[in-house]
């Protein structure tokens, strides 16, 4: 086993961590899937309000790759197919009937992975609706059906504030992560599983197949943090990457014959009541997952809270999303904030009191400032995991020299917000790499 | 009090927002609101929580920093008045003469400042940035006390138009703002900037005799061949003591070196200047000064036997280099040409004062020199980074 620490990243001193406990959340009556929040396809619907489906029904596929198709995870009559501006299929609703009933695809014995065809199983998976769980660095959308990555990265655990804890989704689940285990090994020449050092005990049970423990702040458990200390030559960085929750997902697919719905969720938060985990299914609603502390409004983040969209009251996880953490609006002005010394007002920087301070502390939604010129404080080039200068890149974007940005490493970004998250200047850098990125990105695919 | 200030904004919010008369004045709102209440912006993309730091914060703790330097200076003005005068230095009215030298130019600073900032931020549609603070807070201080109004108001102006707003405003420029408006009252007024009368505020008093006011940077260019200029200096009531402590006539706000300690060290603690500049400044001017000790000798200037101690602590440098040379706009971006960068301007700075008693105040012309040649030193050090990266396209 190899250990890789990576020193470069910050760890938000948050509040609100999920504890390890397990809940089992009552079946929902409604479940959705969410196209507008997976990033670059282009939905072509398959299905309209009305229609009775089963759990696996195809809803709709990516007009980019037909065969790349997103199926229902629930079985039941499609209650609506909402719309966002520029009639963006915001989510596909489908209430839940009592029986639920389910398609079948192919399945494959543990004992024939071996002997089973890479295509085969490539098939298996665009059939069974998860070839998307799969992502391909750098851009991070799932890859092309027809090529060969250089090596897959499964990642167990992730840093950032608050993600499902891998000792919890993994618990008494090996037999299933062995399986999938099998099934990358015929996907790709190379298989690595990263997992966060120190999990001691927990991560027992898959111990003989991780072959990095990575330590470091967050985002060292990023695949693309870790393809970045890892690489030898620039073909590597083609590389795919699964989650490993998603792994156990695609597993029990080729395995059981069943379109897996299961999700474990972390629910965390300053804001959150009961931080825990739970066992849900995906596209589950928020609505019932997490009860609010006191405060006034709450913002309700699915995913980590430095990735995650926002969530409605009355919204949905998404296809990808097994987190939600509260966080309370700060949507409130405050007096004479900047002289205030700050004991409890997190920062990067030791421009405040709290850097003596060194508890965990709650924070919220506010901006904490308004956009201003850059102040080259580099504030963004210490955080950055893969040593991008994100004040530089961004003048580059800013002059649209793309080219420069590539140099400097635009896509070597791991879209971690930590820049975003430090500048003082609040200078949207995240999301500009993101933007950036994904319009390089659909140039190469167009071209 | 907090509801009664709530209540005067949002009673002039009206006037200042679409279609108030005042509406083209926004960004002074703005910034006036700001100052006493923290905007309700939430993120409205992801990162979902920001960092607390501000760039209201940021500059705010520069000031806080320069505040001692302006109290200070303002006694120091009194104080020297007084001497120079022949009167008691009492601490009192000490302070009383200095405020009323330096106040004024203090306000006419930011009333100019604030003028042309405004102006541009109506024209070009953005927020002040609190920068301006900062410039208008620094560029008293580097003045001499007897520096009339106008021209106050003229080297602000010059400084903000010319150093920052012509390269499209705070964060696009690479001068010092303040620092250029110093220099082009230096070089446009030659005569009010320099000379021994322009040090020491006299308030309408007369000088008693024998008083020179020149300061130790005047006497050390000026000594004579054998002369040893630390006798000169001491005899000139100029221990290195004095001179660290920086009640001698001068800038404003620029003679002591223990402030400047003060405020580095502070400024170093909160992460807000690059340590790599000043101590890459300090050790640029001791160097220098050593450097310079072996050539001295008989028939040579006497700068170059100058302990390069005094370097520190005579004049403007250590003022320069905790406030100036740190401006992280001005300087360059990557944290190891800061090294370079604050070298050069150690070393730049005795050179200047050594080789061309014309301008006795070298870090000023060091700093802004230094300024132009930054990104420069940011570009090799780039290309270098981006070499050993591994392509990525
Ligand atoms: S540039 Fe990318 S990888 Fe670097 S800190 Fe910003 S978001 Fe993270
Ligand atoms: S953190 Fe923001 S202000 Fe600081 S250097 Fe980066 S972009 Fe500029």
């Amino acid at each position: 086993m190899n250990t890789l620490h990576v020193s470069k990243g910050y760890d938000l001193p948050l509040t609100g961590r999920p504890g390890t406990d397990l809940d089992v959340l009552p079946r929902p009556s409604r479940v959705a899937l969410l196209p507008e929040h997976i990033p670059f396809i282009k939905p072509k619907l398959l299905v309209k309000e009305g229609d009775a489906i089963s759990c696996g029904t195809p809803l709709f596929h990516d007009k980019r790759h037909p065969r790349v198709r997103f199926l229902s995870p629930g079985g039941g009559i499609i209650d609506a197919i909402e719309f966002g501006p520029r009639r963006v299929i915001r989510r596909v609703v489908i209430r839940l009937d009592e029986t639920e009933a389910a398609e079948s695809f192919q399945r494959f014995e543990e004992g024939q992975l071996r002997q089973t065809d890479r295509s085969a199983l490539v098939e298996a998976l665009l059939d069974g609706g998860l070839w998307p769980l799969l992502h391909a660095l750098p851009f991070r959308d799932y890859p092309d059906p027809e090529t060969q990555p250089p090596a897959i990265i499964v990642s167990l655990g992730d840093d950032e504030p608050f993600q499902a804890d891998p000792a919890v989704y993994l618990a008494g689940r090996q037999d299933l992560f062995g399986y999938g285990m099998q099934v990358l090994a015929r996907l790709a020449p190379q298989v690595f599983v990263s997992a966060p050092a120190g999990a001691g005990d927990a991560l027992q049970a898959v111990s003989p197949w991780i072959t990095h423990t990575v330590s470091g702040p967050y985002p060292a458990l990023d695949p693309g943090v870790f393809l970045y200390r890892t690489r030898r030559s620039p073909a590597d960085n083609r590389t795919w990457f699964v989650r490993g929750q998603d792994l156990l997902l695609m597993a029990g697919l080729l395995r059981d014959g069943r379109y897996p719905t299961e999700r474990i969720v972390a629910i965390g938060g300053p804001a959150t009541q009961r931080r825990r985990h739970a066992i849900t299914r995906m596209g589950a609603p928020l609505k019932s997952m997490a009860e609010t502390t006191a405060e006034a409004s709450v913002r309700r983040v699915v995913g980590g809270v430095l990735r995650g969209f926002t969530g409605d009251a009355d919204g949905y996880l998404g296809f990808h999303e097994t987190a939600l953490n509260l966080l309370p609006a700060g949507d409130q002005r405050e007096f004479l904030a900047f002289v205030r010394p700050g004991t409890r007002k997190p920062s990067f920087s030791r421009t405040f009191l709290s850097a003596l301070n060194r508890h965990r502390l709650p924070m919220d939604c506010n901006l904490h400032g308004e956009l201003r010129p850059c102040v080259a404080c580099n504030a963004c080039m210490q955080v950055c995991p893969v040593e991008i200068m994100p004040q530089l890149t961004f003048k580059s974007l800013l002059a649209d020299d793309i080219e420069e940005a590539l140099a400097h490493g635009l896509l070597d970004c791991v879209e971690c917000g930590l820049c975003s998250y430090v500048c003082p200047a609040k200078i949207e850098l995240c999301d500009h790499f993101t933007r950036a990125k994904r319009r390089y990105h659909q140039e190469q695919t167009a071209a | 009090m907090k509801r009664l200030v709530q209540r005067f904004f949002d009673a002039q919010r009206p006037r200042f927002t679409e279609g108030g008369r005042l509406a083209r004045l926004y960004p002074f709102f703005d910034a006036m609101e700001t100052v006493f209440f923290a905007p309700a912006h939430t993120t409205g993309i992801g990162p979902h929580v920001r960092d607390n730091l501000d760039v209201k914060r940021f500059m705010t703790l520069v000031i806080v920093c320069l505040l001692p330097h302006l109290f200070f200076g303002m006694y120091n003005v009194g104080y020297q008045s007084l001497t120079a005068t022949g009167r008691s230095p009492d601490f009192l009215p000490a302070c009383l003469i200095g405020l009323k030298a330096v106040l004024p130019m203090v306000i006419v600073t930011y009333a100019v400042g604030f003028f042309w900032e405004i102006l541009f931020a109506a024209v070009r549609r953005h927020t002040i940035s609190e920068g301006l603070f900062v410039t208008c807070m620094l560029f008293p201080l580097t003045l001499p006390p007897t520096t009339p109004l106008w021209q106050v108001a003229m080297g602000i102006t010059f400084g903000i138009v010319i150093g920052k707003e012509v390269f499209g405003g705070t964060g696009r420029n690479f001068l010092n703002p303040a620092l250029t408006g110093r220099a082009f009252l230096f070089f446009a007024y030659p005569v009010r900037m320099s000379g021994d009368a322009v040090w020491t505020y006299m308030g309408g008093q007369a000088a008693v005799d024998g008083f020179s006011g020149a300061t130790p940077l005047a006497l050390a260019a000026a000594a004579e061949g054998q002369e040893v200029v630390h006798t000169v200096l001491n005899q000139a009531g100029y221990d290195l003591w004095t001179l660290f402590l920086g009640r001698y006539a001068g800038s404003i706000g620029a003679t002591s070196t223990l402030l400047c300690l003060v405020g580095a060290v502070a400024l170093i603690a909160m992460g807000i200047a690059s340590y790599r500049t000043i101590v890459g400044g300090v050790l640029g001017m001791l160097a220098t000064g050593a450097l310079l000790n072996l050539f001295a000798g008989p028939g040579t200037s006497p700068w170059l036997a100058l302990n390069p101690v005094y370097h520190l602590v005579m004049g403007g440098a250590a003022f320069g280099l905790a406030y100036m040379a740190t401006d992280p706009v001005s300087s360059p971006d990557m944290e190891s040409a800061r090294w370079l960068y604050g070298f050069l301007i150690g070393v730049l700075t005795v050179l200047i004062r050594v080789f061309n008693p014309a301008f006795p105040e070298g870090v000023m012309l060091a700093i802004l020199f230094m300024n132009v040649f930054a990104p420069l030193l940011d570009h090799f050090i780039i290309k270098a980074r981006l070499k050993r990266r591994m392509a990525n396209t």
